[in-house]
């Protein structure tokens, strides 16, 4: 018995040792990346791979759909859009507004629909972001600029803590980097702490959990919030490297793909969205332009995806992994 | 603009109209979760396929019943292999499942049809004996809407009918509430959710064929309608066949007096009314409602 305890708790720790090693070799990829592949490429990963970290956060290991993400994107996005260009806010002040945006939203969506069933809260938040849509596109048309979206926004440049050109494709890289880069740690910080173990929990067995306890429903609502947070943070980056506000991060597709990426990479991991994000991306720059039904394959990868690997690219790597390992474990002891 | 009685009963009826090809879709989205526990995304997929199934036939045969009838069979017949071998795999597992496939199959067929037919609408002729309105007083309805809404009550009396007085209807309602039972009962439950998934995706193909002759059948009109599928089952209470006739009506109403006093907020309005109804009654108006 007491074995047993002391074996799982070793195994414990070597799993979190490994998955911090993962992070950090994560990083060092990215900042060497923008020198292999394309510049705008690799930022474009980067502030996806932030979004579907924080969608995941909510998806994977609360065992929360959200079906409506695009509105934490999109209002991230039109939040630093509109905070920059008629408020005249820094880069920082705008970014700011984003995430006050999306933990907002979060709070709204969690009061009205968090204590609901998986896919009633889906369907909810799709019809919640679906109205987002559909304000920014023609009552709100005065700000958002409608279906040409947010426009007409001066050149972006940083000035504290020291002057960074955001026109140049670099120093716009590094500033996303240092940005996405402090939110991954956060976010694992977050997911390794005892809050995060209790949203684990949580998406195990709710019933369980609740006769533990745990106020559930509260931490269901806190996780949903730092999910808003760091979705509504991507959408500002993403406005920051455009340099403009599209509709289109509003849409329900946007909601739909960020899913596909999460779960292409494997939803039970940490890393895996970005990984999902980064071979989604890069297929779609190779391919689409020669692809005249792009949508059709995204379609059908999703389909064999639910129905063959679920677990993603990284969750079947790791289950291979670990099964590779407890034979091996299982070899050793019995020599 | 002069308000009087007329316009808002003919605003009225023209809601009334709109909330029909609503109900028809709740209806057989409601169906499918009752009994499959399946929130099918690709709703709106199935009626832009009815839509387009009535346009090939009344283009080939000329024959506009022919066109609705085969809206139905031929959506139904997609509904029925796509849950065969698409969903059915899927059952015991995270019910999120079926939600995502289903999201991949819309995303896969709305793009598969762009391909066939292009991205110009293709509308349906309206039949000679459907054109012209009728005039009642000073109020003035055209015949089309006056057949919609008589159709959409022509399918919830067959529908009433089938669940309540026949065999196959009655085992419907007994998987829905108990599917282990009835299994040992020695009833092949698995064909059972067949059938009401092909039932459910036939009424979404029926609405389609239905407004194809109104809206123009376009292959990326499903995935709008679908949302507001959602908008109306969520604001009847998820499951409850009464609250989506009702959250259809609802839904009709405001989407057709919005559009009159405020175009702009016309598309925005059912979402509002949704969360106004879900902060004062949280589980929906009939939520809760174990039968189907």
């Amino acid at each position: 018995m007491q074995v047993g305890k002391m074996k799982a708790n070793k195994e414990n720790t070597s799993n979190t040792r490994t998955r911090s090693r993962v992070i950090w070799v994560t990083l060092a990829v990215f900042l060497i990346a923008p020198h292999i592949i394309s510049t705008p490429l690799t930022t474009e990963i980067l502030i996806f791979g932030l979004f579907a970290l924080g969608f995941n956060l909510l998806l994977g290991y609360t065992g929360i759909l959200s079906f409506g993400h695009a509105a934490y994107f999109g209002i991230g996005c039109y939040g630093c859009g509109i905070a920059v260009r008629d408020f005249g806010f820094s880069i920082w002040g705008g970014l700011l507004v984003s995430i006050i945006m999306g933990i907002l939203l979060a709070a709204v969506i969690g009061a009205i629909a968090i204590k609901k069933k998986g896919v009633y809260f889906a369907m909810i938040s799709m019809a919640v972001a679906q109205m987002f849509y559909f304000m920014a596109l023609s009552p709100l048309k005065k700000w958002t600029g409608g279906e040409d979206g947010l426009k007409f926004i001066p050149k972006l440049s940083l000035t504290f803590p020291f002057h960074v050109d955001l026109q140049s494709s670099f120093p716009l890289y590094y500033f996303v980097y240092f940005v996405v880069g402090i939110s991954i740690l956060v976010i694992w910080r977050i997911l390794n702490s005892p809050f995060g173990r209790l949203l684990q929990a949580i998406r195990e067995n709710e019933e369980r959990t609740i006769a533990s306890g745990y106020n559930v429903t509260m931490a269901k609502f806190v996780s949903l919030i730092f999910s808003g947070l760091f979705s509504a943070l991507a959408g500002g980056l993403f406005f920051v490297y455009l340099g403009y506000g599209p509709l289109q991060t509003l849409f329900w597709l946007t909601s739909g793909t960020i899913l596909l990426m999460t779960i292409l990479g494997g939803m039970h991991t940490f890393i895996g969205p970005v990984v999902g994000v980064a071979v989604f991306l890069y297929a779609q720059n190779k391919l689409s332009w020669t692809m005249e039904r792009w949508e059709l394959v995204v379609g059908i990868l999703f389909m064999a995806l639910i129905l063959i690997f679920p677990e993603g690219i990284v969750g079947t790597i790791k289950v291979k992994y670990l099964a590779r390992k407890t034979a091996a474990q299982e070899v050793g002891e019995a020599e | 603009m002069e308000l009087n009685s007329t316009l808002l009963i003919n605003q009225m009826l023209f809601g009334l109209a709109l909330g029909a090809v609503y109900i028809l879709m709740a209806c057989g989205l409601t169906i499918i979760f009752g009994l499959l526990d399946v929130v099918n995304f690709a709703h709106g997929t199935f009626y832009m396929l009815g839509a387009f199934a009535t346009f090939v036939i009344v283009s080939l045969f000329g024959n506009f019943w022919l066109g609705l009838a085969s809206a139905v069979i031929i959506v139904g017949l997609v509904g029925w292999v796509t849950e065969t071998y698409l969903i059915k795999p899927l059952y015991g597992k995270d019910p999120l499942y079926p939600l995502m496939l289903t999201f991949g199959f819309s995303v896969a067929v709305t793009d598969l049809m762009r391909g066939v037919f292009g991205t110009v609408g293709q509308i349906v002729p309206l039949p000679q004996f459907f054109s012209g309105s009728l005039m009642w007083g000073g109020i003035f309805i055209p015949k089309y809407r006056v057949f919609i809404i008589l159709l959409m009550l022509a399918v919830l009396i067959f529908l009433w009918y089938f669940f309540k007085k026949t065999n196959l209807g009655m085992i419907i309602r007994a998987a829905t509430r108990d599917s282990l039972m009835v299994q040992t009962l020695g009833i092949d439950v698995p064909r059972i959710w067949t059938f009401g998934f092909a039932l459910g995706v036939g009424l979404a193909g029926l609405a389609g064929g239905v407004n194809s002759t109104i809206q123009s059948a376009l292959p990326d009109m499903g995935v709008e309608i679908t949302i507001e599928c959602f908008v109306v089952v969520v604001i009847g209470g998820l499951g409850s066949l009464g609250g989506a006739i009702l959250g259809g009506l609802i839904i009709g109403q405001v989407i057709s007096f919005v559009s009159l006093f405020a175009s702009d907020w016309s598309n925005v309005a059912i979402f509002i009314t949704m969360l106004l109804i879900l902060l004062v009654r949280t589980r929906g108006l009939f939520g809760e409602a174990g039968r189907l």
